[in-house]
């Protein structure tokens, strides 16, 4: 039924366009310059005004009429089954409305429950039918209504394009907040089972504890507050990120500086393509190559020389997201230097200074910020990669400095909660406050990273 | 423009409108499946058989860890919610209550094989011979034990090092309640109030490692001083790397398992919602494959899988189930 | 300035001149020939680590590149099968063609007859040959009741025993006439030479070995008694007490004494020369091939051994030095997927040309299997395929539109500002949290059904979103003001300037940016496990509301399956991956190369 409505109203406005365009090449005759606006925005701002009219209606209407059939279906209930206990009245609401969509339902608990479940399905269904006709009734002649109106107004004078403009933009201007919409979603999304969280577990035991285990010794659902300090996990993730970063930060800019001052044309011609390809490959990838390869050798190179190597190591999944984050160090380091004015080169060349002092004594610092921003922007992403990680780092909270000791890591733990085996709502609140650190976490980063770019730009625009 | 907006428009709009309609009401044909990744391997080839042999669609399973499967399973009945949960430990009280107040009242249990825990190091290594109560000494939270020795002279004088599973995880359950617990009152450390509560110690000696993870068995090859925690079916796996110790005397076999002599194993089972049996289609065939003999019996492909399969008894009355479709009753003695 | 400085005719040295400045000077050059370096070998570890990576993923890749295929003559006989003549598709569904591939299998390898070389025999074809010969004759109901000549698909123990990647029967040598005596299950072989002295010193390696062990723990033990004998000395407790020290000294005495004795004994029976000794299956495995048979060894002394024939003696007569060889495998039995008796096999079915290697195009045709040697992708790209439809539905309009009101028409105000800072942020939220989000809102809240390339399609939009924003708001900027002006100045209105003249020429840039987007997101995996897309599917999805995973989640989930040929396979399907997002790249590369304009 919601679907016929849809796919009517969807025809009307399609009609309202053709008819509106018709009427206006009529109105303007021979001469399409008499019309303040050309025919087609006529027909498309009388096929867009339907649209709206209807799809508003339909939904927002429709939505009203659920609800309101929800509750005088509960109220039916309540003269019928008042006696007996809420939780049960409940189950027969939505029994009933199974029953009425023709859903699985469960047997019954009594005969007097099933006769009253079956009596409610069936006023729902009167209801739910009425309400798709009066919905979809009242939606269509809207759209209809709108179609006339609208295509009465036009006329040579009538400003359709304007209008219509006017449309586009409010939809321009919503496409554009979706991404506000994004993060409101995020925040909310997390908030919910992070608030249940720390209102059980203080603050300050998830922040400063130093004993992650928060589903050992779970008894009747009831998290011990002692076991859920994340120090071990953000040591974890901190020290993978350092030897990332390790990697990443000298390679990356070393690289950029290579391509931008150095390269003749045709090194940056396959060397660029060949970063770019570093840059698309999965992270799942890189995760199979650090627990296949790189994983394996570290160890096998720490043996060598009497070192004890977990296989796990931080090493190895810090060294494969170094590699990966190589990429993107160097691509963003690389426009900042290019954003460097020539002029500043061209002035150091002339008092003598050589290419690498001129990159050293000249360029770099004028590129810092950006390329701070770079690097920030780098620890957000390696504090945030999951599948390398997830792949190839280890599972227990180890608070170490070693690099050649399996650490375990903020997203390793949120997924291994998702998806583990304990009672999934008791995994929800440390899986879901571990998400929300992370976002905010990250969130600082990029704010401050994106804040240091554009003081940068203000200098040299 | 206009036209080319007003058609992309239509085209979304209609294209739209089709998927949320085809969302809402084609009936499923296919079972749905959630829950333990223990259990994943073997349902996955019942499944896979299922679909080959029959006319039905090849079930969906989805690997949500036991927890995460009864979470979706009780949340009610209904076409969007699966219609079987596989776990690797028995449903909750909790979660059992759970269930009845979202109405999926009628829940039929399958009990449907074993999965022994075995205690393992690397080929190469000293075989060992522990008892629980050894295990409990060397493991529980606050054990002083540094080497194997401290804990019984006659074990080697190695340092206490055991790549276990992490507590997310189902083995670890399984490992805690039956060595851990079981040891605690075998070497008199407390009554049963204080023995139910016995954790693993966090000081480093017990590792949390990856299950399933083919990563431990090179730790343990590295390392042949260490041990390792892990299902049965992985050691199956990975015979030619790593061998199991024996607990009690005992030595984790395929028989000794089977038979109940190692006393380290845990069962493994399923659940499905009796209201969608005949509404989803294929319900009931899926369950006489599973309890088929050529399936979870002595005999049956899931061994090669590295299932431990039930006794008779067991097998008969898994069989008798899936024919009858008995319900659970909410007498039954769960924790 | 050489002369200057050449002649010594006494003018002063200039600053610029000086031996000091030629040492700073080359000081200097060599810092910059050092820097240069340094830049170099930057890129060159780039390079090393995408070589690196590449080979890893392809060496992998190589053994799944390939399938075995067992052929051998089935007769299709209707009563195995258990269907009649006329039989419908139906029927010959239900049929027992398991049944039937066994009973040809023990035909063409008739030596297995007991049941546990019946399993093992039957372990060496796939439950897929089965299947596919079932399709055949679906297909064709004729073939029932013929002898065909029928590929089955190898298992993958037997696919990679063939491949090489376990173990090599190595030819030892062996000398002088061997006489083959068959009494009931086993047979003995007399050699007139010592020829057996191999794995007679084989047996007697091992049981140092285990002497070794034994005294390990002997010594544990001691460690023990040397424990309570202390406790005894400094100890003065008398009573109970003092005796339960006493007993529990005498235990481990008494164990220290056992495990030496036994430890004694089997060093006694190793360094006694000659004598018997037996094969276990921890140690390596030996062969005798002699008169058209072959009997793995069981004991051994120098010149006698005796064991059970896997392939049956054709003749009981003596066989000449070379007409008979001595063989092993190194790996114990223990040690291998692949036992004994099915090794034997495998190899006499190669000798007898009836195995062969084709390339593995199934792997792109079928989908996901728990067995090893079946499981293919196609399941997954077409999963992957209606994400990535729902994605780019979703993410290209509302991003175009996004970035089209912020470049062309947002005004500069707070609003905008809050917008920009707020896409600019969501480009750099792990992907993890929308894995999250999408599990919290999108599945719970609004209920989009679990595992569905809806889901996973919306998910991957929103985290799509901010890179084509972004990409389109740069390609739109890149469009010179002049063409802009000139649109208002003959009097388009800002949108006819915007959809006729920015839009068309900022499209190449936005469509590069979306296809970069669409590949990040073709790549993504940590999201979609947040809602439930790792899960076993078989049947390929034909829309977006049906149960589906996405290739990079196939890929995650063999990773962690046991068995060797699905490491194999992981790297395989990272190929495919590899490949689509390769060509996804150079097309947007392309785009730019033929596009891109400089204004």
């Amino acid at each position: 039924m919601f679907e016929i409505s849809a796919f009517l109203i969807v025809a009307v406005s399609l009609i309202a366009f053709f008819v509106g365009r018709n009427r206006a090449r009529l109105i303007g005759g021979n001469n399409a310059s008499v019309l303040h606006s050309l025919p087609s925005y006529h027909g498309l701002y009388s096929g867009v005004c339907c649209f709206i009219a209807g799809a508003s209606c339909l939904l927002l209407f429709g939505l009203l009429a659920s609800y309101w059939i929800d509750f005088s279906l509960s109220n039916a209930l309540l003269d019928d089954a008042r006696q007996l206990p809420e939780l049960q009245q409940e189950r027969i609401l939505s029994d009933a409305r199974a029953i009425a969509n023709n859903q699985i339902v469960s047997a019954a608990l009594n005969e007097r429950a099933n006769e009253i479940r079956h009596s409610l399905a069936k006023t729902y269904s009167t209801w739910h039918s009425l309400r798709n006709w009066v919905v979809g009734g009242i939606s269509f002649s809207l759209a209809l209504l709108v179609f006339f109106t609208t295509n009465r107004q036009i006329s040579q004078r009538f400003r359709a394009r304007n209008r219509f403009e006017r449309v586009v933009e409010a939809v321009l201007l919503i496409s554009a907040s979706i991404a506000v919409l994004t993060t409101i979603g995020i925040v909310f999304s997390l908030i919910g089972e992070t608030v249940r969280f720390f209102s059980e577990i203080p603050l300050h035991k998830f922040l400063f504890g130093t004993h992650w285990s928060p589903l050992s010794g779970v008894f009747e659902g009831k998290i011990n507050s002692e076991s859920v300090g994340a120090i071990p996990l953000f040591a974890g993730t901190l020290l993978i990120t350092f030897i990332a970063m390790i990697v990443a930060v000298p390679v990356g800019l070393m690289a950029a500086i290579y391509l931008s001052d150095y390269a003749s044309n045709t090194t940056r011609a396959w060397a660029k393509p060949l970063l770019e390809l570093l840059a698309g490959i999965p992270t799942v990838v890189y995760g199979f190559f650090a627990a296949i390869t790189v994983a394996p050798l570290i160890r096998s190179l720490g043996e060598s020389i009497g070192l004890n190597v977990a296989s796990e190591s931080a090493l190895a999944a810090g060294v494969v997201m170094g590699i990966m984050i190589i990429p993107f160090i160097s691509s963003l380091s690389d426009d900042v230097i290019n954003a460097v004015p020539q002029s500043l080169r061209d002035g150091s060349y002339g008092l003598g200074a050589t290419k690498a002092e001129t990159i050293i004594k000249v360029i770099l610092p004028a590129a810092l910020p950006g390329i701070v921003s770079a690097v920030l922007l780098g620890i957000s992403r390696a504090i945030g990669e999951t599948m390398i990680v997830v792949m190839a780092a280890g599972q227990g909270a180890n608070l170490t400095w070693s690099p050649l000791e399996a650490v375990t890591t903020v997203t390793v733990q949120i997924v291994a909660l998702i998806t583990g085996d304990t009672e999934a709502d008791t995994a929800a609140g440390p899986a879901f406050a571990l998400g929300f650190t992370l976002f905010c976490v990250t969130l600082m980063f990029n704010v401050i990273a994106l804040r240091l770019v554009q003081k940068y730009r203000q200098r040299y625009d | 423009m206009g036209q080319s907006i007003v058609g992309y428009t239509a085209v979304v709009a209609v294209a739209s409108s089709f998927a949320l309609a085809g969302g809402a009401q084609a009936a499923r044909d296919q079972i749905n499946i959630v829950g333990s990744s223990t259990v994943f391997p073997f349902a996955t080839a019942v499944a896979e058989k299922f679909g080959n042999k029959t006319k039905f669609k090849t079930p969906k399973i989805e690997s949500t860890g036991s927890g995460g499967g009864l979470k979706l399973f009780c949340k009610g009945v209904g076409e969007v919610t699966p219609d079987i949960t596989n776990a690797s430990r028995r449903m909750k009280a909790k979660e059992w209550k759970k269930c009845q107040v979202a109405g999926v009242r009628d829940v039929i249990e399958f009990k449907i094989g074993f999965d022994g825990i075995v205690i393992g190091n690397a080929k190469s290594a000293v075989a060992l011979n522990l008892t629980r109560a050894q295990i409990y000494m060397a493991l529980h939270k606050g054990s002083k034990a540094r080497l194997w020795s401290d804990v019984d002279p006659a074990l080697p004088n190695t340092k206490i090092e055991v790549l276990g599973p992490p507590p997310t995880s189902g083995t670890r359950d399984a490992f805690e309640e039956l060595v851990m617990q079981k040891g605690c009152a075998k070497a008199g450390a407390g009554d049963q109030k204080f023995c139910k509560k016995v954790e693993i110690r966090d000081d480093g000696a017990w590792v949390d490692s990856g299950e399933n993870d083919n990563l431990v068995v090179s730790k343990l090859q590295a390392n042949p001083n260490a041990l390792g925690v892990f299902g049965f079916s992985f050691l199956d796996q990975n015979k030619s790397k790593i061998k199991g110790s024996k607990v009690g005397g005992t030595k984790p076999t395929f028989e000794n398992i089977a038979s109940g002599k190692y006393p380290v194993s845990r069962s493994l089972f399923f659940y499905v919602k009796k209201a969608h049996v005949g509404v989803i289609p294929g319900i009931k065939e899926y369950l006489a494959e599973w309890t088929a003999n050529a399936t979870f019996g002595g005999d049956g492909y899931l061994v090669d899988k590295g299932l431990i399969p039930l006794r008779a008894a067991g097998l008969k009355e898994a069989q008798a189930k899936a024919a009858e479709l008995t319900v659970m009753t909410g007498l039954e003695n769960l924790k | 300035m050489a002369d200057v400085t050449g002649d010594g005719s006494g003018l002063t040295k200039s600053v610029h001149t000086s031996d000091e400045a030629h040492r700073r000077l080359r000081r200097r050059y060599n810092f910059e020939w050092r820097f240069k370096a340094i830049g170099m070998a930057a890129i060159a570890l780039a390079a090393f680590a995408l070589i690196a990576l590449l080979s890893t993923v392809l060496g992998n890749a190589v053994g799944a590149m390939r399938e075995t295929y067992i052929t051998i003559p089935v007769q299709l006989d209707m009563e195995v099968i258990g269907v009649a003549a006329d039989a419908d598709r139906d029927a010959i569904r239900r049929g027992n063609f398991d049944g039937l591939v066994r009973k040809s299998l023990r035909r063409v390898v008739s030596s297995a007859t007991s049941r546990s070389d019946k399993r093992a025999l039957h372990k060496l074809v796939s439950d897929g040959a089965a299947l596919s010969l079932r399709q055949a004759v679906m297909e064709n109901p004729t073939m029932l009741g013929q002898t065909q000549s029928i590929a089955l698909l190898a298992s993958d123990d037997a696919d990679l025993w063939i491949k090489g990647y376990g173990d090599k029967f190595e030819l030892l040598p062996s000398s002088g006439t061997a006489t083959p005596v068959v009494t009931g299950e086993q047979v003995e072989i007399v050699v007139e030479s010592s020829a057996f002295q191999t794995i007679l010193l084989t047996i007697k390696q091992s049981l140092r070995d285990a002497a070794t062990v034994l005294r390990q723990q002997a010594v544990a033990q001691g460690r023990g008694a040397a424990v309570f004998e202390g406790r005894l000395k400094n100890t003065s407790l008398i009573g109970e007490p003092r005796r339960n020290i006493e007993a529990s000294l005498t235990g481990y005495r008494t164990q220290v004494a056992d495990l030496t004795a036994k430890a004694d004994a089997l060093t006694k029976r190793a360094e006694a020369p000659g004598g018997y000794g037996e094969l276990t299956t921890e140690l390596p495995s030996f062969f005798v091939r002699i008169n058209g048979g072959v009997v793995k060894v069981e004991r051994a002394s120098g010149d006698t051994i005796v064991g059970r024939p896997i392939l049956p003696l054709q003749l009981d007569q003596s066989a000449a030095t070379g007409s008979w060889r001595l063989e092993r495998l190194l790996t114990s039995e223990d040690g291998r997927r692949v036992n004994d008796q099915q090794a034997v096999w495998l190899e006499e079915l190669r000798n007898s040309g009836m195995i062969s290697r084709t390339i593995n195009w199934n792997f792109l045709s079928s989908s996901n299997s728990r067995e090893a040697e079946i499981a293919g992708v196609w399941g997954a790209v077409v999963g992957s395929f209606w994400t990535m439809l729902v994605t780019f539905l979703l993410a290209f309009p509302v991003g175009v539109m996004a970035a089209i009101y912020l470049e062309e028409f947002a005004p500069k105000n707070g609003i905008t500002d809050f917008i920009e800072v707020n896409i600019n942020n969501l480009a750099a939220v792990p992907s993890i949290v929308f894995g999250l989000l999408g599990l919290a809102v999108f599945i719970s809240f609004f209920g989009v059904p679990r595992s569905t390339a809806m889901a996973g399609g919306i998910v991957l939009a929103l985290m799509t979103l901010p890179t084509i924003i972004i990409a389109s708001r740069a390609a739109i900027k890149a469009v010179p003001p002049s063409i802009r002006e000139a649109a208002l100045g003959v009097g388009a209105s800002k949108i006819q300037t915007v959809s006729h003249h920015v839009l068309p020429l900022a499209m190449p840039g936005i469509m590069t940016g979306t296809i970069i987007g669409m590949a990040q997101a073709l790549g993504e995996t940590a999201p979609l496990l947040m809602i439930g897309m790792f899960a076993f599917i078989r049947e390929i999805p034909t829309g977006i509301t049906e149960p589906a995973t996405a290739l990079p989640v196939q890929i995650y989930q063999w990773s962690d399956f046991p068995e060797r040929l699905f490491e194999m396979k992981t790297a395989a399907a990272i190929v495919v991956l590899l490949l689509f997002l390769i060509t996804m790249n150079a097309l947007a590369i392309l785009l730019r190369r033929r596009f891109e304009r400089r204004w």
